[in-house]
């Protein structure tokens, strides 16, 4: 296999203007929790809080454009939020290849996005397919 | 485990990884018996075997298998 079982990739990500509005010129989510800062502050926020799934655009980075090879397809991934992430956070991304099947040439990264005050924001799995 | 516990064993794992908890497995079922076992899930159901039985496989047991008695059988011989 080209990947190596506990092989680890970092990666930093930040959440600026550019992903944030390409996000919302994409997908057009404009719930208030995720464009008013004062509504989301009446829900005990900061301030607006980043859609989750901007992560799962990093996730797909990731596979798509840091590791070894581009001989990969993703099968399945997962992802638990665990603390908001807001405009301009930088997130330092880890994952490991945690499994691997030979037989099928599948692996499975854990992975998961911390902030700037060490909180993991997300974490979860992404098993991809070496493609031969 | 016997071959029926294994079996039984692998009708949850089917059940999980194809989403379809109408799936009744037999020794003689093969993919062509089961819409949903395509090309895609048949590899996620063989890291959920290997994972369950704690067996890795080879490629070539993978082919080799023409039903799924013969990979319960592959599982017995590990």
């Amino acid at each position: 296999m080209i990947l190596q079982l506990d092989t680890i990739f970092q990666h930093q990500f930040k959440v600026d203007d550019s992903v944030y509005n390409g996000f919302i010129n994409t997908f057009d989510d404009q719930n208030s929790l995720h464009i008013n800062d004062e509504f989301a502050q009446n829900k005990g926020f900061k301030s607006k809080v980043m859609h989750g799934n901007i992560l799962n655009g990093f996730l797909s980075y990731f596979i798509g454009e840091l590791l070894p090879t581009e001989d990969v397809m993703i099968l399945s991934q997962t992802i638990n939020f665990k603390n908001p992430v807001y405009l301009n956070d930088i997130l330092n991304f880890e994952a490991v290849v945690s499994e691997q099947s030979e037989a099928v040439q599948v692996n499975t990264f854990k992975f998961k996005f911390v902030n700037a005050e060490l909180k993991t924001v997300a974490s979860g799995k992404i098993q991809i397919k070496e493609l031969t | 485990m016997n071959k029926e516990e294994i079996l039984g064993k692998l009708t949850a794992i089917f059940h999980e990884e194809l989403d379809n908890d109408d799936i009744v497995l037999s020794f003689e079922t093969t993919a062509d018996d089961i819409e949903e076992w395509d090309s895609l899930s048949h590899i996620q159901l063989i890291v959920a075997v290997e994972k369950a039985f704690k067996v890795p496989f080879t490629s070539s047991e993978i082919q080799s298998w023409n039903n799924v008695g013969e990979m319960i059988d592959c599982i017995i011989a590990k």
